[in-house]
């Protein structure tokens, strides 16, 4: 086990329905024992891509590699990898063991191994006890938990989860996303996981591949993908983030300063080469999260501007005010989210307030 | 629901029941009649009896018929169980040309009797096949045919598809995935299907006239007993006849409507 090798390579994958293209040229490397999640909006194609992996759909284009090996027309049945389907396809005229077991039994194992093993998988998934079931008599995390176990009796090299938390509600949700995680560390197998859920997805891998319109947007940890999205689409889409269109100045150092309707934002570039690259006058957004963004104080000197709190929302832990700023205080609306506080929040409606984020906690986007 | 104002339920309830009492109330004087003698072309009310049950079961010619009518219907189940499921499964898995094959399926079931028994007639003459229970029973399945297709067609098309994905991921090969997934998942819907053909198949009388030998099934007898005239027989026999087939329909709906699973949890 070693994270450092690719278990499963994509190359130049394309797959179309008809002449209609739902992934271009994808390109993605699995790495051996790691958590992958593949995150992406309806309609990006991460379901389509967990599918041709498995061998339930054929490739348009491109090839697969396992272990370096081209297995882009192995039949399914072939394929050392086992899926977790979103609505469990629990086979219903079978018991808990039954369903199980399926996959060593059409392998021809002795009762007495089989046996063996599903009693193993069933506790380690913690239905020892529902064994003699049926899939009817279970509840949604119950069966969920059975469909693991039958994808991981046949010891795959790869698990392959297709939104398996999605008809869970969020307490299930929550537990099964902890159980999925220890589960993974437990047996050490790679899973690749697909979601649209990108609390999930932060929550769950070591990696999370963002796609959109069959093209992968980024690949990266979560940490990455959160503080250093490499394109709008992903800065957008990962959390609340503010964004404010500008053009691009000239680099300073490991920084580059954006002149925006907020005035003259000074961002972060490290370790990016392609906005260091970029030409002055690029468009571009400054991208930082709600969190980055406080009450100037008169020793700050970073990127300073005034907003007006046209709303404050209390959401338990922290409080989420909305500010109108730029022109007027009206073109640029931001977010700016503080721990919650027992006396009530600091900051009232209506306010005008003096608002700053550091160089460090900024960061830019081309458009 | 629609909340409909209350003189308008109270018709409808009205024209229901009248209905219902038109539809039905014929069936239940045969079965009640049967329980009485008839006398001088009146029944005798004074006397519940069940003599015409004990002729009945004298009469070798019916018993004769009866037995024809179990073999045939037991021929066509077999037979059309078997054809109209691998249709289904055929039909399911196909993309073109699928809705010429269901019209050829169900056209025998929507022609008139007459007309499907005359161009099996016709065609068996052609190809100088005599005729004898065996025609009868291909009769049979071309007609009820389409009934178990299309209940096989219905569960195999609610069937869930990742339930074979599902089989094939696990490693299973086609076969395997047919013996182990499909058809255990059909089985109900076959059984429905079969218990239908076979009431279909012992009522049927049209068809059965015009391509049957020398030998007669229940319903064929029955029309021959009753050109020869009123016997009190005919009310036993359709008595009998009555209760078998309302007792298949219920069987078949047993099996075809999904039961209720119990549930401990939810």
């Amino acid at each position: 086990m070693n994270q450092n090798t690719d278990l499963l390579t994509l190359r130049s994958v394309s797959k179309a329905y008809g002449t209609v293209p739902v992934l271009h040229d994808i390109d993605l490397s699995i790495r051996d024992g790691e958590f992958l999640t593949v995150l992406g909006p309806s309609g990006s194609g991460k379901t389509t891509v967990l599918r041709l992996i498995g061998g339930l759909e054929p490739l348009t284009s491109g090839e697969i590699r396992l272990d370096g090996e081209d297995i882009s027309r192995m039949p399914i049945n072939r394929r050392p990898f086992n899926t977790v389907f979103q609505d469990y396809a629990l086979f219903p005229h079978m018991t808990v063991s039954g369903n199980v077991g399926y996959g060593l039994s059409v392998r021809h194992l002795k009762r007495t191994e089989i046996a063996r093993r599903v009693g193993e998988a069933l506790d380690l998934v913690q239905l020892g006890l529902f064994a003699e079931r049926f899939p009817s008599q279970l509840s949604g995390g119950q069966r969920q938990r059975v469909a693991l176990a039958r994808a991981l009796i046949c010891q795959p090299r790869l698990i392959l989860l297709d939104e398996p938390l999605a008809a869970l509600d969020l307490e299930l949700r929550r537990q099964m996303q902890e159980f999925l995680k220890s589960i993974q560390r437990e047996i050490k197998t790679t899973f690749l996981f697909v979601t649209h859920d990108q609390e999930e997805a932060i929550g769950m891998a070591d990696r999370i591949c963002v796609m959109q319109a069959g093209h992968i947007r980024q690949l990266g940890t979560p940490h990455e993908l959160y503080y250093k999205p490499n394109c709008e689409f992903v800065a957008r889409f990962f959390g609340e983030n503010n964004l404010v269109a500008g053009k691009l100045g000239p680099v300073q150092g490991e920084q580059r300063p954006i002149e925006t309707a907020l005035g003259r934002l000074v961002c972060s570039i490290g370790g990016q080469p392609h906005l260091k690259a970029a030409p002055d006058g690029a468009s571009a957004f400054a991208a930082f999260r709600p969190e980055a963004l406080h009450l100037a104080d008169a020793t700050d000197s970073g990127n300073r501007f005034s907003g007006t709190i046209a709303d404050l929302a209390f959401a338990g832990s922290s409080t989420v005010a909305t500010i109108a700023a730029g022109a007027d205080n009206a073109s640029q609306r931001l977010r700016l989210r503080m721990p919650s506080r027992i006396g009530g929040s600091v900051l009232k409606s209506g306010e005008t307030v003096s608002l700053s984020f550091a160089p460090h906690e900024g960061h830019l986007v081309l458009a | 629901m629609i909340a409909l104002p209350r003189p308008s339920t109270i018709f409808l309830a009205a024209i229901t029941a009248l209905v219902a009492v038109l539809l039905y109330s014929p069936l239940f004087v045969p079965i009640v009649s049967s329980f009485f003698t008839i006398s001088h072309g009146n029944v005798d009310w004074s006397s519940p009896t069940l003599s015409t049950y004990v002729t009945l079961a004298g009469n070798h010619e019916i018993l004769a018929a009866l037995r024809t009518t179990l073999i045939v219907g037991l021929c066509t189940v077999v037979l059309s169980v078997i054809s109209g499921t691998l249709l289904a499964l055929y039909y399911h898995g196909r993309r073109s040309g699928r809705s010429y094959l269901q019209f050829i399926i169900f056209l025998p079931f929507l022609m008139p009797p007459v007309i499907s028994g005359l161009a099996l007639l016709i065609f068996f003459r052609e190809i100088g096949l005599e005729r004898s229970l065996l025609t009868v029973v291909i009769g049979h399945t071309v007609f009820v045919l389409a009934i178990v297709y299309r209940t096989v067609l219905m569960r195999l098309q609610s069937m869930s598809r990742t339930l074979v994905e599902a089989s094939y991921d696990l490693g299973a090969t086609g076969w395997q995935t047919f013996w182990r997934i499909i058809l255990p998942n059909l089985s109900s819907a076959m059984i429905g299907g079969a218990i239908l053909a076979f009431a279909l198949s012992f009522d049927e009388t049209m068809i059965t006239i015009l391509v049957t030998g020398t030998q007669s099934t229940l319903p064929v007898r029955l029309w021959a007993m009753m050109r020869l005239g009123f016997s009190p027989d005919i009310n036993a026999l359709v008595a009998l006849i009555l209760m078998f087939t309302v007792l298949l329909c219920v069987l078949a709906a047993r099996f075809l409507i999904p039961r209720q699973m119990a549930t401990e949890r939810n």
